[in-house]
């Protein structure tokens, strides 16, 4: 109960955990819609990341002597593990997930310093470690309901999830994403426009449970924008350059290169849009930086996906453009009032 | 076979040249090591470090034949700075001597001068004025505050005291309240 | 030529009812980045009517109110002065007088805190009103027509800027014509809670627009533009209507205009509404005055207008008294030097004010390190606000909504980052000089961190470095010089010896046969002139008293340095010993080391000439010295044989003999000397010891000196 030292005296009631609640709340609708394409995998995978980085953090703060309930109540660890729960496969073990949160909290957090202090995105280093780790459980997805033709029940997904053992009858639950086959089509000379003809995800009969749950993200994505959650910069960057890149090759080669439609709207391109670059801790700092640091991104991720050797490259170009924060940071600044130039 | 050689040697040839060119380009004259010691020492002239003055400490370092931590008023910052251009380790301050908490100047008490000249003396920067006989002051903005006059007076009329605090020369003080960063 | 507020565009209409829901969206409705939009709380104080005729029973008038050196005072304890009296000038320097704002006494002239964010003391005048309130004659100054007679009008009426910085504005004053193409009034009054300035443009429109009027007249300034924010409507009313009614004649040189501006802080600062106004950015290395704008508050052209129609020195000044923590917040028209306390205890606290208050808005206010500080000529608001809950800092997550907000577009986490681990160098690049410590991006901090106060320790710490390398520099130079000059005296010292030399081998080279002969003559020849300057010395010391040759004591010593190395026991005593202490001679042995009696006697002779000089007395007035100055020569003669004695005692180690000599011939000394001077002796001597002997228990040493049978 006393005054600060120096004015001003009021502020704007903003907090850490505030910002991070409404990010977190934003996501909402992507779980749902997650929920109802994929199973009630996600809700497990969510709890058991939620319980690995109490525990994790807790330790860590007891570690670093650190006071341990402001930092564990920032939400900031929450809003790491949600974005690591989306990215993984529903059905994959459940120490997959596990590890993945260990290895995020631990090396993309705390041995930097702790909030505030991580280069890179504490999310995607740990969704990378498991997808270079264990490459096979990471790319099988399960499947949507509309195509494999059964909806997993809670019990069912734990069951998968801690015994790894397949209800029986049921083996073709999970399968190559929509982006994975693509990635095969090219590599063995297939044209795009045929495989995704061809695909059994292009049934219009069905409905394609990826590009819903990107829509799901995406409306979560203008709420956070709206209450300043997050900057424009970095939907926009990253969603132009993705979309330029991927208008200018399919015009080039409509054969091999997928339309812009699919690159938007598959994978993880909106929770990357709005959940995943919009770190501010590990982004760039000017409003310059941000928008070169996400067009970066976006450029990032349409080559890995076409030429690259992993279906999807996000979690490689948030990683890789952190790199270029301080180089961004330098040469981005603005011109301040009263003085010619920068 | 022979064009990887080729291509190796022409490249060898490339950067041995860009080296040397670097080398004429970007020479470095004199010796600047006892130069940039010399620039952040406190130039007190004190001679704590057992050297007369500032620069010959700074020569002396240059050269390798003096400790990193002698600098009394420079305290640990400079001792860091010392130990980082001269590339040594760093060592702890003599902790029975620690550089005064703010600055300090020397004041004569001119009831009790008896104008010995001793003082003059010692300055190292002549920031005493007088003559024999004559009551001595001490220019306030000149004194360093190296506490060499303290000594040398016959009559203890010298006393070090600290600068006057207004609010002209108030400093705002760095927040640290309330920071759950700086509690360890 | 002035209008009324005009119809807003619909653009801009939109623009606010979009702010209704996305409030950020009301940046779009001015020209400078940034910016917040805080919880004005002005209704608070503009509900209750204006306070008037308060006389305090102390007004505390601190000699600095303004940007500058302080004023010296006029007058002294005990005085009594009236309403509008000159009590403070000086003509140092940047300044502004003082003037009395009530009649009656000044009992005291003292430091007191200061409403100053360290809190530290400052020389006040405190008056005590006697309640009558009388007023000197007013002299009617002539009304301004150059820049020259406004400025001295402005300066003699103690006027600085009141909107907050204080700046004297004579100074901010051109010294021509015509420079000036747009003269800015400042009625923007961003800050939350404050509406002293809006209550003025109610209350006076046509004072701030005679003061404008003449600022105009005097400097040739075509156009006046007075910038409102637009949530003061009624004050814009009112100052539009005053307007269209200033003098034809004033309106055909000038235009007079009325500006509202979008409601966002800090739409009040200099730079801000000159953007917002003219559409013009005044260059960061430039003051205003030099690109042609001049600033001034609504408070400071009523105060001129005051002073130039009426004679008035600014005595007085609009203060809003508002917060949280008052029931009735209110605006007072408050005397200069009325403490903030008894202006907040009017206004009816909810709890009793056992925090500090504030001395201005909330967003760059200072709280007060106690509550008796009294309101100066920059205090445009006491704030009460009880402190709440501070949420502990966190770290930066660099979000950039500090960016955002920044006024002048600077990078608030970057100077944070250089700021908190010191790198001042870097701080300075990203041009925190620039900053205006507006405080938008603490406001915004979801880290709650206190960027303004890394900023502002930041600045005070490059602005002491700068002055530490200054200083360095000077100690350096000036040690680079007497090592020179120590240097050249050597060199002339060898240049004569050697010269001396080479004139004695000449003179041997002549008289080849008794070389060893004629050096002995030097010496002794030498040793003679010496002597002869020794002898000499104590007695011009005696006889002509203030204009002692300068080494007479170094020749002495010297002189007596040679008799010892050549140990001539010559039987003859240096006749000049004698009277040089006859009081003491009695009692000290012949036999005595001459060295230290000679040098004991130049002491007391010098003690003697101190006193004489600390008396004030002339020569002739020396023999018939009164007791104490008698005492005090004695004492302090005492004192230094004792020292020296001490001294001795201490470095000379290998001559035990003579300890003991000095210190029985201390002994021998100390029953000439009242007690009191024994006390003194000793302890003197005993400090001496502990100082050469560096003894760390000096303090245990000093208080055990007083009993003199502890020492020696």
């Amino acid at each position: 109960m006393s005054l600060p030292y120096s004015s001003p005296y009021i502020h704007n009631a903003s907090s850490v955990r505030r910002t991070m609640l409404q990010v977190q709340i934003a996501a909402f609708p992507a779980l749902l819609a997650h929920i109802y394409f994929f199973g009630f995998g996600i809700t497990i995978q969510w709890a058991l990341a939620v319980v690995a980085w109490l525990v994790v953090e807790t330790l860590l703060l007891k570690l670093r002597h650190r006071p341990v309930k402001p930092f564990i109540s920032d939400m900031s660890g929450l809003i790491t593990v949600t974005g690591i729960v989306f990215c993984i496969p529903p059905e994959s073990p459940w120490w997959v997930v596990v590890s993945a949160v260990i290895f995020a909290l631990v090396f993309g957090k705390h041995l930097y310093g702790g909030l505030g202090y991580n280069p890179f995105n504490p999310a995607m280093l740990g969704y990378a470690f498991v997808l270079i780790s264990f490459p096979a459980e990471v790319t099988q997805w399960t499947l949507p309901a509309g195509i494999s033709g059964h909806h997993l029940s809670l019990w069912e997904s734990a069951q998968i999830i801690f015994t790894g053992q397949f209800p029986p009858g049921l083996v073709h639950l999970t399968g190559a994403t929509p982006l994975n086959e693509l990635q095969t089509a090219l590599v063995n000379g297939a044209s795009a426009a045929e495989t995704w003809a061809g695909s059994r995800f292009n049934d219009p009969n069905l409905i394609n449970g990826w590009f819903w749950v990107n829509v799901a993200f995406l409306i979560g994505g203008i709420w956070m924008l709206y209450s300043r959650a997050i900057r424009w910069q970095y939907p926009v960057g990253f969603l132009s350059a993705l979309a330029l890149m991927a208008a200018l090759f399919h015009a080039i080669d409509p054969d091999t290169y997928a339309p812009v439609s699919f690159h938007l709207f598959s994978g993880g391109v909106m929770l990357a849009a709005f959940f995943i670059i919009t770190d501010p801790v590990s982004s760039s700092t000017t409003p310059m930086g941000r928008l070169f640091y996400a067009i970066g991104i976006g450029v990032l991720v349409y080559v890995i996906r076409n030429w690259g050797s992993f279906p999807d490259g996000i979690a490689f170009a948030v990683l890789l453009m952190n790199l270029f924060v301080p180089l961004l940071d330098q040469y981005t600044q603005p011109r301040v009032m009263g003085h010619k130039g920068r | 076979m022979i064009e990887a050689l080729l291509v190796f040697l022409v490249l060898a040839l490339f950067f041995g040249m860009l080296l040397g060119y670097a080398k004429i380009k970007f020479k470095v004259e004199g010796n600047p090591v006892a130069d940039q010691i010399d620039s952040i020492l406190p130039q007190t002239q004190c001679g704590q470090c057992g050297f007369p003055g500032c620069r010959p400490y700074a020569e002396a370092l240059a050269e390798g034949n003096s400790e990193v931590n002698l600098c009394v008023p420079g305290g640990h910052e400079v001792m860091i700075q010392i130990s980082e251009i001269t590339h040594r380790e760093p060592k702890e301050m003599d902790a029975s001597n620690p550089p005064p908490e703010e600055p300090m100047v020397a004041v004569i008490d001119e009831d009790i001068c008896i104008g010995c000249v001793h003082c003059i003396k010692a300055c190292p920067v002549d920031a005493i004025v007088g003559t024999t006989k004559m009551m001595h002051t001490v220019i306030e903005k000149e004194c360093t505050g190296c506490e060499l006059c303290v000594p040398v007076c016959p009559v203890d009329c010298i006393d070090m005291v600290p600068l006057m605090k207004t609010p002209q020369t108030w400093h705002w003080p760095e927040p640290n309240a309330n920071s759950l960063e700086n509690r360890s | 030529m002035s209008h009324l507020v005009e119809h807003k565009p619909l653009k801009h209409r939109f623009i606010e009812w979009l702010g209704r829901f996305y409030p950020m969206a009301k940046r779009l409705l001015y020209h400078f980045h940034g910016g917040v939009f805080p919880k004005y709380h002005k209704s608070l104080s503009n509900r209750y009517p204006l306070v008037e005729d308060f006389i305090p029973e102390l007004l505390t008038l601190p000699l600095q109110q303004h940007l500058g050196v302080a004023t010296e005072p006029l007058v002294s304890v005990g005085d009594r002065v009236l309403k509008y009296q000159r009590i403070a000038d000086t003509d140092k320097g940047l300044s502004a007088p003082i003037h009395a704002p009530t009649s009656g006494t000044v009992i005291a002239i003292e430091p007191r805190i200061l409403p100053h964010p360290s809190g530290l003391p400052g020389l006040c005048i405190l008056l005590e009103p006697d309640g009558r309130d009388e007023a000197q004659a007013l002299t009617l100054p002539e009304t301004p027509t150059s820049p020259q007679s406004l400025k001295t009008l402005v300066h003699e009426a103690g006027i600085v800027g009141l909107g907050g910085a204080g700046f004297p504005t004579f100074a901010k004053i051109p010294d021509q014509r015509g420079c000036i193409d747009h003269l800015i009034i400042n009625g923007a009054e961003c800050e939350p809670f404050i509406t002293c300035d809006d209550q003025l443009m109610k209350q006076r429109p046509e004072a701030i627009w005679r003061g404008a009027e003449l600022v105009a007249q005097a400097l040739g300034i075509p156009r006046v533009l007075c910038g409102i924010e637009d949530n003061k409507t009624e004050a814009i009313k009112t100052m539009t209507q005053a307007a269209d009614g200033l003098p034809a004649a004033a309106q055909t040189h000038t235009d007079f205009q009325v500006r509202p501006v979008a409601t966002v802080y800090p739409m009040g600062g200099q730079e801000q509404l000159t953007q917002e106004l003219i559409d013009l950015e005044i260059p960061s290395d430039k003051h205003a005055i030099e690109v042609g704008v001049l600033m001034m508050n609504v408070a400071t052209l009523a105060a001129i207008a005051d002073a130039a129609d009426e004679g008035k020195p600014l005595i007085s000044r609009y203060v809003t008294v508002s917060g949280m923590g008052l029931n009735a917040p209110f605006n007072a028209h408050a005397l200069l030097g009325t403490s903030f306390k008894a202006l907040a205890e009017k206004a009816d606290p909810k709890t009793p004010l056992t925090y500090p208050l504030i001395k201005g808005g909330p967003m760059m206010g200072i709280s007060m390190h106690s509550n008796e500080v009294p309101v100066i000529k920059t205090t445009n608001c006491v704030l009460a606000n009880p402190p709440e809950d501070v949420e502990p800092a966190m770290p930066c997550i660099r979000c950039g909504e500090c960016m955002d907000a920044c006024p002048i577009q600077l990078l608030p986490q970057q100077l944070y980052w250089h700021s908190r681990s010191h790198e001042y160098d870097k701080v300075k690049d990203l041009k925190v000089f620039d900053c205006i410590e507006c405080g938008c991006c603490s406001f915004v901090c979801p880290s709650h961190i206190p960027l303004v106060q890394y900023y502002r320790h930041a600045k005070s710490e490059i602005v002491r470095i700068e002055k530490e390398e200054e200083a360095a520099e000077l100690a350096k130079q000036r040690h680079e010089f007497r090592l020179a000059r120590l240097e050249k005296a050597e060199k002339a010292k060898k240049a004569r010896l050697k010269a001396k030399k080479d004139a004695v081998k000449k003179q041997a080279a002549q008289t080849t046969r008794q070389s060893g002969d004629a050096s002995a003559a030097a010496a002794k020849a030498a040793a003679a002139a010496k002597k002869a300057a020794a002898a000499k010395s104590p007695q011009t010391d005696q006889t002509t008293d203030s204009s002692a040759p300068k080494t007479a004591r170094e020749k002495a010593i010297e002189a007596a340095k040679a008799r010892a190395q050549k140990a001539a026991k010559k039987a003859d005593d240096s006749p000049t010993d004698n009277p040089a202490a006859p009081e003491d001679r009695a009692q000290v042995k012949p036999a005595d080391k001459r060295k230290a009696a000679m040098e004991a006697a130049q002491k007391r002779a010098q003690a003697q000439k101190n006193a004489s000089a600390d008396s004030a007395s002339d020569k002739a007035a020396r023999p018939a010295a009164t007791e104490t100055e008698s005492k005090r020569d004695k004492r302090q003669a005492a004192m230094a044989a004792a020292q020296k004695a001490a001294r001795k005692r201490q470095q000379s180690s290998d001559n035990a003999s003579e300890n003991t000599d000095q210190s029985s011939r201390v002994d021998s000394k100390i029953p000439a000397a009242s007690p009191k001077d024994k006390r003194q002796a000793a302890m003197a001597a005993a400090k001496k010891r502990a100082l050469k002997a560096q003894q760390k228990a000096q303090a245990q040493k000093d208080t055990q000196a007083p009993s003199p049978d502890t020492e020696d």
